[in-house]
């Protein structure tokens, strides 16, 4: 038997809260980079109760096979079950402390800790420990201390998360009409998608909410941060976003997606025409299987970020987790994701160009990891840290009638999304419990027929 | 000089291994080998553990807790943590079923290593 995790203690909510994360007055403060007191309360209050990803079942062939990772700070361990599950566990045996495991990825038939060898089967069961005769002696109960799972595990469309809060809300409520977004990149041609290649890993002097923030509604930047690069990889400048015809800024629960209708904007950016003629072939396909609206979504100037620290980019195809490590660093694991029915060709088409782009070396990763940095040290600054940073682009652009789902707000250049993002951050750092937590949702949870098509597939899950 | 039953030879697929409770002797793992069947103790010799739980590689059983080997013909201890070799049982076939052959007073396997 192996045993859920203990649940922790929620501290005192910080009682300066409200100064510093102000959406109403569209501003938060430099701090929010910055002040360990509140890292510590993220790491409590986000980190230890949002769904957080740790991992793609395409990582996954066999029972036994697992990725090692973190939710916010804590190491995990996720396994494929002999049922074709995936369980997840805190990388750490229940007798010192003591790491279990040390790669980042691999089979294994258990993990054995190196203290006292005490050793576990792959769902984390205790079965048993060297000079195993002392414990018998002392009427040690196995069952007790297995490893400790977290508390809910799911995935959606390949994507797995996982909770430390047995309290949180569903996956799926989560969530909510995110998914109906996520589709256009993770689910838009049959069998769906895969990770290629492994995880890059690699950290940024910088807090993790800048980045995170960045992808969930910062178009705003592109096409002034990355007009070097983008003049190396398109031979000109990025296209200028206020002059694409019609663009959205779409939020739930702190989640945010931006995006333009253009279909290849982004993957334009890896410099491949073989992938913008991948794009426009499939799109036929995908207009009938997602309907025409979310067709011209699979590739076009976007940015998503689940909150807290899961973001993606469209086209590009670089699927990113911020892990935060310390107020003002953080470590970034990415992967590339292609479609499985692509060619290999395709895929390693896209690998290369996410590498030339996303990667430590990217040329635009170069680019934002420089401002993020900045962004987070000039915070250090005692009477800097406490100056009001500006949230309120696009104040009054919320659409009411329309049949896009979620919370949706009219064009891309917008901070519509970081408002949101920040908002759930504050609401989080000040609620003791998911029942405190404001609902501050207003969009529709499911499209509306001008939006949606419900093809045979969909309509059978 | 004692006679086990083990199974039927039907009841042991080849490159399996099952457990076969013994109060008298210890409990034995009986193996198929590829249509060869051999005997062993199964209780391992470094911690409690049922080899018979274990992985069947080539010719070794992997116990299933720390993963050492032992040699299935011999029960010769094959690798870490294991240093000690387990009995091995020769194994006698009477039409379909298996015997185990119990030589009393031999203790000669429980050598260590090396």
């Amino acid at each position: 038997m192996t045993n859920k995790i203990k649940a922790i203690d929620i501290t005192d909510v910080l009682d300066d809260v409200s100064e510093f994360c102000d959406i109403e007055n569209n501003r938060i403060s430099g701090e929010v980079f910055f002040r360990k007191d509140i890292y510590e309360q993220e790491l409590e209050k986000v980190f230890a109760r949002c769904w957080l990803f740790v991992a793609h079942e395409s990582q996954f062939k066999k029972a036994g096979d697992y990725i090692a990772t973190t939710m916010g700070e804590d190491d995990v361990i996720v396994v494929r079950q002999k049922d074709g599950t995936h369980r997840a566990f805190i990388n750490a045996c229940p007798h010192r402390g003591n790491k279990i495991c040390f790669s980042e990825s691999g089979h294994t038939r258990g993990f054995i800790c190196n203290y006292h060898g005490w050793s576990f089967d792959i769902s984390g069961n205790l079965i048993g420990q060297h000079e195993s005769g002392i414990y018998e002696n002392s009427n040690f109960d196995a069952s007790k201390w297995g490893l400790r799972e977290v508390a809910q595990i799911d995935s959606y469309k390949g994507l797995i998360f996982a909770t430390f809060d047995a309290d949180a809300p569903s996956l799926q409520e989560y969530l909510g009409p995110m998914t109906w977004y996520m589709d256009a990149l993770f689910d838009n041609q049959e069998g769906g998608s895969e990770f290629v290649g492994g995880c890059i890993r690699s950290t940024m002097d910088c807090n993790w909410k800048i980045a995170a923030e960045n992808f969930v509604g910062d178009i705003l930047h592109a096409g002034w941060t990355h007009d070097s690069a983008a003049r190396a990889m398109l031979g000109g400048a990025v296209a200028k976003v206020s002059d694409l015809p019609e663009s959205y800024s779409v939020n739930w629960n702190g989640h945010g997606y931006e995006f333009a209708m253009d279909t290849v904007g982004n993957v334009a950016t890896l410099g491949e025409s073989a992938l913008n003629k991948y794009l426009h072939t499939i799109k036929p396909s995908v207009a009938e299987r997602l309907g025409d609206f979310r067709s011209n979504l699979i590739g076009a100037v976007s940015s998503a970020t689940i909150f807290p620290n899961f973001s993606y980019l469209p086209g590009q195809n670089t699927i990113r987790v911020w892990q935060p490590r310390g107020p003002n660093k953080i470590e970034l694991f990415t992967w590339v994701l292609v479609n499985k029915s692509a060619s290999d060709e395709i895929k390693e088409k896209w690998r290369k160009g996410a590498m030339m782009t996303f990667s430590p070396t990217g040329v635009f990763e170069m680019d934002d990891g420089e401002n993020w940095e900045y962004c987070t040290k000039t915070a250090r600054g005692r009477v800097t840290s406490k100056q009001d940073l500006f949230v309120g682009l696009g104040r009054e652009t919320a659409l009411s009638e329309t049949d896009l789902p979620a919370n949706v707000y009219e064009g891309q250049l917008n901070e519509a999304n970081s408002r949101a993002f920040y908002q759930f951050w504050g609401d989080l750092l000040k609620a003791k419990s998911w029942d405190e937590m404001p609902n501050r949702n207003f969009g529709r949870v499911k499209a509306g027929p001008s939006v949606e098509i419900y093809s045979a597939q969909e309509s059978t899950k | 000089m004692k006679q086990i039953f083990l199974c039927n030879a039907d009841e042991l697929p080849e490159n399996t291994v099952r457990k076969v409770d013994n109060e008298e002797f210890g409990d034995i793992a009986v193996y198929n080998l590829g249509g060869e069947f051999y005997a062993t103790a199964d209780l391992c010799s470094h911690a409690t553990a049922s080899l018979a739980a274990g992985d069947i590689e080539d010719d070794l059983i992997i116990c299933p807790v720390h993963w050492g080997a032992f040699h299935i013909p011999t029960g010769e201890a094959r690798g870490f943590p294991c240093e000690i070799n387990i009995k091995s049982y020769a194994v006698q076939r009477d039409g379909d079923a298996l015997y185990a052959v119990i030589e009393e007073q031999n203790d000669s396997s429980l050598i260590a290593k090396g």
